[in-house]
């Protein structure tokens, strides 16, 4: 585009729709990345199995609506509680047992599990790719130039309460606060009496309580298959990165950021190539800014 | 007793065992298995000299492997030129990678450095697939099978061997890093960075050192594997699933020992191979089983024998000997 | 020396797995030929619909004697990728003793599987991946029944160029075409080929050329946005599965017009999950595939009619649908085995090779009406390959094109607006 031309109302509505197609991409990715904030923020468990909890969300989903005709907006609560069931079962099971255990121990365990819970899914419920469409996926919404829809609006508008009420849960809660300073001082908050058992199974329980409500708000928008959740897992770490471990509005605008490198990158160079943008930046931030864009804690703190 | 240690011991048991078989049987199906446990034995063997000697736990070792298998597969199917001269070529490629990815692990700890290798890789495999008029895109490049030792056209003795020889290299580069000075060295950054600077130790120099010595040894292996499947293609020699492999034969093996990477590679590559062969044939929908019990045995070695099969034999074997000297 | 006998314990026990994982299946009496799929990772949905396919054909075949006077019967192996592929060609050969292997879904399995065959001197038969090179490697016994990648480029923009362009009243070089595909190996090939014909045989314009990864793409509007703006009349989009249903929503919540989409093959807009989610509102997109539902049977020579119409009927009795395009491909492909084995009466290569050579059936002789002359490479040829058109009409996939095969018509020339498909 010529730069001395006036912008003229086509590339106006260009720019609008890419800004909001920027919003609601971000709002999925903070839908997935705040649950993993809290894991890898508070725990500092790499959770390499997070997407599969996305994946068994999105199944969940799928069925309730194919068998019950329940659309995910119901099932939504439903799932909160019992992904958080199973949160405190995968805690007890797997991680409870390597939680003091060194980093690579915890990689390998998730990578475990992330190879057994995919091919459960593969098993059960075949490779097939499931698409359900609710009412509310095939309403477009249009305003001004743009156009989206509303299963989108949703999905942003939940990560945004999530993101909110959770904040607000570390900040203003008992448990909130007993949480934040496990994460800052596992060794003096032991020493202050805090059952630091405790604080990481609600942790995990919470974490995967978010990404398998996160689930039903993504089956409307992707297809459903076991390795659904795989291309998700690399993003949330990206966001993660990018808002500071355990920040939930960082996580929220990491997600904002990520995805609008990605949309803007999908725009200008092709959408090949958005991968290749938003893992150098990745890299980048890890290298130069190591606490994050806008975060107090990060990378420094975490030992080898 | 104490000429030989247990662990070489059963190295050289391995080892042995190896080159005999072909002596043994011609079968090319046991072979095939052995040359592979070889290789993948190999190839976690140059990533324990990141992973477990420097204590540089990379998750993107794929790089280095695809960097070596592209540098064969287009020195022999584009350039019609020796695969070797394409090895040479993968190595010296990989020891700049390596440089690089060595230069992050100054900068980032722990689960970080292991994520930004992700990264890496994931950058080299978007790459590969898109340079179309370079690398024949997502497509893959089949290597060409052309007879004798400067092509790599090998028959299965031929290759055997080859692959020991590689294995013994690597085998001795590790033992080699255990007994010299450098290796105490690598030991003390890798327990205690700090304290090793203190004492002089130029750790950040030594790291970067030890991911360029496990990044050609990757790139040789890659290169290797590429004229023997005579497949090469972006999504699998970048993936993540063969950098987690690397790993893995490790961490089952005993990461940081030098029979380790070999032992895991041997429980792994059978276990991976039987349990294929007996839920594939089964029926279609059961196939994914033989994951489930890989994902699941990992999940239970990495819990319960965290330093591998070997310290889990050095800690039966001290128990035994605290229980002799107790009971005498 | 306890330890030692514990490392040697360990070593022992490791050896027997090995012996084990060895063990010879397989009964007398039945022939046992060896089958290749991915049935784990990403194509597995896939892999497992050819399984199906090949599974309802051998169950035909034994219906009807079975091959060389035994019963056919499976040896399995799943081939997630390459490595995984040579090495289960290797043990199917060798361990499982079959001679012939018949495979694989996907192009990056296809290569390293059948150069694993070859060193064994066993006869690799191809019946779905569409990678060219497969057929220029010199393999005396790699033998491929579908069609390549240069034919699903070729038959698609055959179709563009000669029914579209003329019912859009344009020339062929006056259409305006974006290229727009899944970055693995069949979108790449495929697209390519397309790509190449599209611009140097009939001159057509090219706008733009977009490749994704179809796992990790979440977002088409970007691409919509800036399709839009170049106005092309035709979309050439290869889709995957899941990135299919995504673009056809988002295109029409952006509005995006375009005259028509054109994809080829039984992924993506092939598939029978994108009607699925999409209903009434998939109308309109084509489809290059094996023949469906308004296909003119009767179009077909007897012996053609008889084998399709039995095929069908199977299919039908198996899943309850119309076969889709992974059955007709890899049953298809099982049946030519077969009748290449009737005629050569045994599974030596030289023998095989001659009786494949020999096979001179025109289009319409078997089944999905395909015809049969296999070069001196192993092709058989892409035009008696014969491929049909379909098009999402109402939820289902119709074919539409040639026309002397067909009682449907295409219809939505040019598409009209989006809520206008009905």
């Amino acid at each position: 585009m010529d730069p001395a031309r006036r912008l003229g109302p086509a590339e106006i509505d260009v720019f609008a729709q890419l800004a909001v197609s920027t919003l609601l991409l971000g709002g999925i990715y903070a839908l997935i990345a705040v649950g993993l904030t809290l894991i890898f923020g508070i725990m500092r468990v790499v959770n390499f199995a997070h997407g599969e909890y996305l994946m068994l969300g999105m199944y969940l989903a799928f069925w309730a609506f194919s068998l019950l005709a329940l659309d995910p907006y119901v099932v939504l609560p439903a799932s909160l509680v019992i992904f958080f069931v199973v949160g405190l079962l995968t805690y007890a099971l797997v991680m409870r047992g390597v939680i003091h255990a060194s980093h690579n121990v915890q990689i390998f365990t998730t990578v475990g599990l992330s190879i057994a819970l995919q091919n459960v899914a593969l098993v059960l419920w075949t490779g097939d790719f499931r698409v359900i469409r609710p009412w509310h996926s095939s309403v477009v919404i249009r305003l001004g130039g743009t156009a989206f829809n509303l299963s989108q609006v949703v999905a942003f508008a939940v990560a945004v309460a999530l993101t909110i009420g959770l904040l607000l849960f570390m900040r203003r809660t008992h448990t909130g606060r007993v949480m934040r300073a496990t994460a800052q001082d596992r060794d003096a908050a032991t020493l202050m009496g805090i059952d630091t058992d405790r604080v990481y199974r609600l942790t995990f329980a919470i974490g995967i309580a978010c990404v398998g409500a996160a689930g039903a708000l993504v089956a409307p928008l992707y297809a459903t298959y076991p390795q659904a959740g795989l291309q998700f897992v690399l993003i949330a770490y990206v966001v993660v990165v990018l808002g500071g471990l355990g920040d939930m509005a960082g996580a929220l605008l990491g997600s904002l950021i990520v995805a609008a490198v990605e949309v803007a990158g999908s725009y200008v160079f092709g959408a090949a190539w958005k991968e290749v943008l938003y893992f150098v930046l990745f890299i980048g931030v890890l290298v130069f800014r190591p606490a994050g864009l806008f975060g107090q804690r990060g990378a420094e703190t975490l030992g080898a | 007793m104490r000429w030989l240690a247990p662990g070489r011991a059963a190295a050289a048991l391995l080892f042995a065992g190896a080159a005999v078989v072909p002596l043994l049987s011609r079968d090319s199906f046991f072979l095939d298995s052995v040359i592979l446990i070889l290789l993948w034995g190999s190839l976690s063997a140059a990533w324990n000299v990141a992973g477990g000697y420097a204590g540089q736990v990379s998750l993107g070792h794929a790089a280095f492997f695809g960097i070596g298998a592209y540098a064969a597969a287009l020195a022999s199917a584009r350039y019609e030129q020796s695969p070797w001269l394409g090895l040479a070529v993968g190595v010296l490629l990989s020891i700049v990678a390596g440089a690089l990815i060595g230069y992050l692990s100054n900068r980032l700890k722990g689960p970080y450095f292991a994520l930004s290798t992700i990264a890496f890789a994931e950058v080299l495999k978007i790459v590969a697939s898109r340079w179309r008029g370079f690398t024949a895109g997502s497509e893959g490049i089949p290597v060409p099978y052309r007879p004798g030792f400067w092509t790599l056209g090998l028959d299965h003795v031929a290759w055997l061997y080859l692959a020991l020889t590689l294995a013994l290299v690597c085998y001795g580069l590790q033992v080699y890093l255990e007994k010299s000075r450098v290796g105490y060295r690598l030991a003390g950054v890798r327990e205690d960075e700090d304290a090793a600077e203190a004492l002089g130790i130029a750790t950040r120099r030594l790291k970067v050192a030890a991911v360029m010595l496990s990044a050609a040894l990757t790139a040789v292996g890659g290169s290797l594997w590429a004229q023997y499947v005579g497949f090469v293609d972006p999504a699998h020699v970048f993936s993540i699933d063969l950098s987690i492999r690397f790993a893995l034969n490790s961490i089952i093996g005993g990461m940081g020992t030098a029979l380790g990477p070999f032992l895991g590679s041997v429980l792994i590559t059978m276990l991976e191979t039987y349990l294929r062969a007996t839920f594939s044939g089964m029926k279609a929908g059961f196939s994914g089983i033989y994951l489930i019990i890989y994902g699941t045995v990992l999940i239970l070695v990495v819990r319960f024998a965290p330093e591998g099969v070997t310290g889990l034999a050095d800690r039966v074997w001290r128990r035994r000997g605290a229980a002799r000297a107790e009971a005498a | 020396m306890r330890r030692r006998a514990f490392f040697l314990a360990v070593v022992v026990l490791v050896a027997l797995t090995g012996w084990l994982a060895a063990s010879v299946h397989g009964q007398s009496g039945e022939y046992n030929i060896g089958v290749h799929e991915p049935l784990t990772g990403p194509l597995a949905g896939e892999g497992k619909r050819h399984l199906e396919g090949l599974e309802i054909v051998r169950d035909m075949i034994n219906e009807r004697g079975g091959v060389m006077g035994r019963k056919l019967a499976f040896a399995v192996a799943d081939a997630p990728d390459p490595t995984a592929a040579a090495t289960e060609a290797t043990r199917l050969i060798t361990r499982e003793g079959v001679r012939i292997i018949v495979g694989t879904f996907s192009s990056r399995l296809c290569g390293a599987a059948s150069e694993a065959a070859a060193r064994h001197n066993a006869i690799y038969w191809e019946t779905s991946c569409v990678d060219p090179r497969y057929s220029t490697r010199g393999l005396k016994n790699a033998y491929r029944t579908e069609i390549d990648a240069t034919g699903f480029g070729w038959y698609n923009v055959e179709f563009i160029a000669k029914h579209l362009a003329p019912r859009f009243g344009k020339k062929p070089s006056e259409l305006k075409i974006a290229f727009l595909s899944e970055d693995s190996s069949y979108g790449q090939g495929v697209t390519e080929a397309a790509r190449q014909r599209a611009k140097q045989e009939f001159k057509m314009q090219e706008v733009a050329a977009e490749y994704y990864n179809f796992q990790t793409i979440n977002d088409f509007t970007p691409v919509i946005v800036k399709f839009k703006q170049l106005q092309p009349d035709i979309v050439h989009h290869i889709a995957y599965t899941n990135d299919a249903p995504l673009f056809w929503r988002q295109a029409r919540e952006q509005d995006f017009l375009f005259k028509a989409l054109v994809h080829a093959g039984a992924t993506g807009y092939g598939g029978v999950d994108f009607g699925k989610a999409l209903g009434a509102n998939a109308n309109g997109v084509f489809a290059l595939l094996e023949p469906g539902p308004g296909f003119k049977i009767e179009a077909l020579r007897p012996e053609g009619q008889a084998i399709e119409k039995a095929f069908r009927d199977a299919i039908q009795k198996r899943t309850g649908s119309y076969p889709l395009g992974g059955h007709q491909l890899a049953g298809g492909g099982l049946w030519l085995l077969k009748v290449v084995l009737d005629r050569a009466k045994s599974d030596d290569p030289e023998k095989f090779r001659s009786a494949v050579m020999s096979l001179d059936l025109p289009v319409g002789s078997m089944i999905n009406g395909w015809g049969v002359k296999f070069a001196e490479n192993g092709q058989n040829s892409n035009e008696r390959v014969q491929h049909y058109m379909l098009q999402w009409q109402d939820g289902q996939l119709v074919t539409v094109w040639p026309e002397e095969f067909t009682t449907k018509r295409a219809k939505w020339i040019p598409l009209g607006a989006w809520d206008q498909r009905k």
